[in-house]
């Protein structure tokens, strides 16, 4: 069940239909949208080897510096592609329409992102904060060898669950006791021969969250009504962990860990 | 909810430590709101540096998204949250 729920999450990928910007046009007509399929797991600059040539030869004079928006509003590099679709596509907007720029880069609301490297160095440091919260220390992200780094870096870029999940075996990242999932795999289910992780104990039982939150106010017929963010003032950005507690016979769900992060959201709903 | 309450209008202490061959600043310890984001702590104009890599705990880069209360109660000891600085990349 667990193992099915990662690879749910690894083999998801976002249709994305890419216009060049208006202002980046130099050909009559304009170059056709570019086509992508973009994983989950994955970050926007990655997809640019695959953008590029798509537009190549039709860019004004100068130097690259590739960026993206969605309805002018220009969008974090540094947050999962899944993650930004979830919170900002349009309902029900399919393929996702984003705008691709080649010039003009934002710094002002954007990270500088000079290359590949900025993306791996903003996920080695996100993957950092997370450790440090489970194990009180990055340690085992600080003294992974070359090769390790190097093949959880690729992982991430290829969308190779198999390959991450080798690597961050070594990371001591699990949260959750072994009696909870010994639970979950009881007598009857034998254990998957897949799972590379087991004698690793439970440390703290924190689990680090990350938290991107879209208040869509009073909505009527579905997320339909929510309209477009103009701004990222209006997403509020909360970094938490969740204490994980063990009730007998009753799972730990998603919502109880909202309901521990967000309680102000829960007044007077008794689920 | 968290025996300590996240709540973003109080003030958290920072204090700044120097790495590497960073210059030292003459205020190095400051109070800063707890609402603001970790972005905000304007290093980079003070020491007059275009490029400042900046650690919390000599452990990793936060985010410059992340709120400086949610650092603090993450990461924060004896009543402060401790920033260092380098002009060139130290723990990787």
């Amino acid at each position: 069940m667990e193992e099915e729920a990662v690879k749910y999450v690894w083999e998801g990928a976002v249709p994305l239909q890419i216009h060049l910007h208006e202002s980046e046009v130099t050909t009559s007509p304009p170059p056709p949208p570019s086509f992508v399929l973009a994983p989950r797991v994955g970050y926007l600059p990655l997809l640019v080897p695959l953008i590029k040539p798509h537009f190549h030869g039709m860019l004004p004079p100068g130097v690259d510096t590739v960026w993206f928006d969605y309805n002018g509003l220009p969008l974090k590099w540094n947050i999962p592609t899944g993650v930004l679709f979830d919170l900002l596509c349009v309902e029900p907007e399919r393929p996702w329409n984003l705008t691709v720029h080649f010039r003009g880069y934002p710094g002002e609301i954007l990270i500088p992102c000079e290359s590949e490297d900025s993306v791996k160095w903003s996920f080695i440091n996100s993957l950092k904060e997370a450790v440090y919260i489970i194990n009180g220390n990055s340690k085992t992200v600080m003294n992974m060898s070359q090769a390790d780094h190097l093949e959880l870096w690729r992982s991430i870029m290829k969308g190779n669950m198999e390959s991450y999940l080798h690597v961050s075996s070594k990371l001591k990242l699990r949260t959750v006791g072994e009696d909870l999932k010994a639970r979950g795999t009881s007598s009857s289910q034998p254990r998957q021969s897949g799972e590379t992780d087991v004698g690793v104990p439970s440390r703290t039982g924190r689990v680090p969250v990350r938290l991107y939150i879209r208040n869509i106010g009073e909505v009527h017929d579905g997320l339909e009504d929510a309209r477009a963010i103009v701004s990222w003032d209006e997403i509020s950005y909360i970094n938490r962990p969740v204490e994980f507690y063990k009730e007998e016979g009753k799972p730990f769900t998603l919502r109880s860990a909202i309901k521990t992060l967000l309680p102000e959201f829960f007044d007077g709903n008794p689920y | 909810m968290a025996a300590e309450s996240p709540t973003a209008s109080r003030k958290v202490v920072v204090h700044l430590r120097a790495t590497g061959d960073a210059p030292i600043l003459k205020q190095a310890k400051f109070k800063i709101a707890g609402s603001d984001k970790f972005g905000k702590v304007f290093l980079r104009r003070q020491l007059h540096r275009d490029t400042l890599f900046v650690y919390v705990n000599s452990a990793f880069s936060p985010n410059p998204d992340e709120l400086v209360i949610d650092l603090y109660n993450n990461f924060g000891f004896d009543g402060k949250l401790v920033i260092n600085y380098a002009c060139s990349m130290a723990w990787g």
